[in-house]
């Protein structure tokens, strides 16, 4: 048991240093946030981005629980749902959409202490399933309040909404934050704590981290930003329902994302999201759910034979184009954590 | 509502569902108990089971029940060669690395399944169907009970070969003490090949079982996994044993608590109880009188 942390070795990040990582970021996304004055009718691209930056915002926001402390959840549907009903129900109330998002995420996090003060003191696995069974009584709970969440009819929400370079910039701006808080996160206390206690929970605490508190503080983060994402899906779509805002198909699309990504990166999240979001949108309409298939099977390759994902992918071309030799994939015992007790992976 | 007569043929109902519901999670606890190991690709094989059965029912008009059957050879052989290609190998890594591989599993075969039969609900109707029996004054369906009777024959098989074969007394000692195990000369990496095949035999074959009392889709098999979570951790996550008893009370809690709530509110019943207990008694239901006792 002791060698676990050789073989998901939550990679140190992609190459870069946090600077060069960070105007990298910065750069990309001015590029981006130019690309509705350069082509304002193209509603397709619009779109494209809008729910490509929606979904990097929350696999950001997932992963830092998931992949910096290794407590990986299958509840977040819960907190973009409430999310997506609080704007919904503020909305409809008259509130401007835009005053609705910070509302949304708060109830998000509110929730995220409630479940998470009691399961968070589970250890990994545990912890695992019963964010599934959180996530699944929170779906059935909502379609069945149909006095305030319109039950399984959904609710229909204004029609006068803001223009599509609007979507696209406010989501543009939630990744943006997203990745800010994550990159930030990851550099602080709060994320070295989640990083030691990810390798050995018992030495973390006796060397002082609060990791009850530090777990939480992650949860809930991630929780906040996600439920404000929900609150802008709602307002995009124009119509909230249980069954799809609180899905299961939600919850694992973040898992999914973080971990083909690679989990415990900044970047991850973002080129998981990308890949995520082009194969869905790709297949869509011949085939719904086929995505999470070609994710699946990505996903065993990657626990197979790439344990940091697409960023471990991207990392080794980079070593091997500068010509350095490139470290043979799962990592043994002389793998990316430097201080790995005991034997390592599968040998 | 709270007659008598309510009150019995619902404990009945109770009774039968609780047999279902012990042969469904026997297949988990097995493969916890052997390899610690929290086996998410359940529903998965639950609704293989179910279609398979659906297969030799459209090809060969091969009744649900001897369909079971059959399933219990396929699906052991492909559970044994699903832990010799892939789950052998996240064996000796993090436990969540496990997890999200059988996770993953699900998805492929849910996915799959998707692309085969699509997404309508497809049912089963045999000649027995729409038949039911009267049991102490009640008319019960006759496929429940064949169902409890099937799972009650089952449970006592099982229960005989983890009693008095090698091979179960082999998985029992790992379940208590893997390392011992080793010492006193058993293989282990092969004892966890047959609990896996086992696990997935038995997961396939009940869910040949609920096609005789539900319909189902490829998306089927998500609630009962939960559930089967539910069962085993009530009965004490590593107590085959405890695997009846959590049945139990999943069970009765739920179909009673019909009378009190909305009829729709009744999975989320077995969702709280999963927390709760994970939370509160993580040894299980068992552990609440050894505690007392001690």
């Amino acid at each position: 048991m002791r060698a676990l942390s050789a073989r998901l070795p939550w990679a140190r990040g992609a190459p870069w240093a946090p600077r060069a990582s960070a105007l990298a970021a910065l750069a990309l996304g001015i590029l981006l946030a130019l690309v509705p004055a350069v082509a304002p009718r193209d509603i397709t691209l619009l779109n494209l981005g809008f729910f490509t930056f929606l979904y990097v915002a929350q696999g950001l926001a997932w992963n830092v629980l998931g992949g910096y402390a290794g407590y990986v959840s299958f509840g977040y549907a819960a907190f973009f749902g409430l999310g997506a009903y609080t704007t919904a129900l503020l909305w409809l109330a008259g509130w401007p959409p835009l005053a609705t998002y910070p509302v949304a995420g708060i109830v998000a996090a509110a929730f995220s202490l409630i479940v998470g003060v009691p399961t968070l003191r589970l250890v990994g696995p545990y912890f695992s399933i019963a964010t599934i069974g959180v996530g699944e009584a929170m779906r059935v709970l909502m379609l069945n309040l149909d006095r305030i969440t319109g039950g399984a009819s959904g609710l229909n929400l204004p029609t006068a909404v803001p223009s599509k370079t609007w979507f696209y910039t406010t989501s543009l701006l939630f990744a943006a934050v997203a990745f800010a808080v994550a990159a930030w996160v990851r550099g602080s206390r709060v994320g070295l704590g989640l990083m030691a206690l990810r390798m050995d929970l018992e030495a973390a605490e006796s060397l002082g981290v609060r990791t009850a508190l530090f777990k939480n503080v992650a949860h809930s983060l991630g929780a906040f930003l996600v439920g404000a994402c929900g609150g802008l899906y709602a307002t995009f779509l124009q119509y909230v329902h249980p069954d799809t805002v609180f899905s299961f198909t939600e919850s694992i699309s973040l898992v999914l994302i973080a971990l083909i990504g690679g989990l415990g990166t900044v970047w991850g999240p973002v080129l998981g999201a990308v890949v995520f979001y082009a194969v869905q949108d790709y297949l869509q309409t011949s085939y719904p759910t086929f995505h999470l298939l070609v994710y699946g099977v990505l996903l065993i390759l990657i626990l197979l034979f790439e344990p940091k994902g697409l960023a471990g992918l991207a990392e080794r071309a980079w070593r091997r184009m500068r010509g350095a030799p490139a470290r043979l994939a799962p990592a043994g015992p002389s793998g990316a954590e430097p201080a790995a007790p005991g034997r390592g992976g599968a040998g | 509502m709270l007659t008598a007569p309510n009150l019995i043929s619902v404990g009945i109902a109770a009774l039968l569902t609780a047999g279902l519901y012990a042969v469904m999670s026997y297949g988990l606890a097995i493969i916890y108990g052997v390899m610690k190991v929290i086996n998410l690709s359940h529903a998965g094989f639950l609704m293989l089971g179910a279609f398979m059965t659906l297969v030799y029912f459209q090809r060969w008009h091969l009744d649900p029940l001897l369909g079971a059957l059959l399933n219990l050879p396929v699906f052991f052989a492909a559970g044994w060669v699903l832990y010799a290609v892939l789950v052998r190998r996240v064996m000796t890594s993090l436990p969540i690395a496990s997890l999200l591989l059988l996770f993953a599993l699900w998805l492929v075969l849910q996915n799959v399944a998707l692309a085969i039969w699509g997404s309508e609900d497809q049912s089963i109707i045999t000649a027995y169907t729409y038949k039911a029996l009267p049991v102490l004054g009640f008319r019960i369906p006759l496929t429940r009970l064949l169902v409890f009777g099937v799972a009650l024959a089952t449970l006592g098989v099982l229960h005989f070969v983890l009693g008095h074969t090698y091979v179960g007394k082999a998985l029992r000692a790992t379940v208590q003490d893997p390392q011992a195990g080793v010492l006193v000369g058993i293989d282990t990496e092969r004892i966890s090949a047959v609990a896996f095949g086992l696990g997935t035999a038995f997961a396939a074959f009940a869910g040949s079982l609920l096609t005789l009392l539900f319909s189902f889709t490829p998306d089927f098999g998500g609630p009962f996994q939960l559930k089967s979570f539910t069962i085993i951790v009530l009965g004490g996550l590593e107590n085959f044993a405890g695997v009846t008893v959590g049945a139990a009370i999943l069970s009765f809690v739920e179909s009673y608590a019909v009378l009190f709530m909305k009829a729709s509110l009744q999975n989320v019943i077995a969702y709280a109880l999963l927390v709760v207990a994970l939370i509160v008694m993580p040894g299980g239901v068992a552990q609440l009188w050894t505690r007392s006792r001690s």
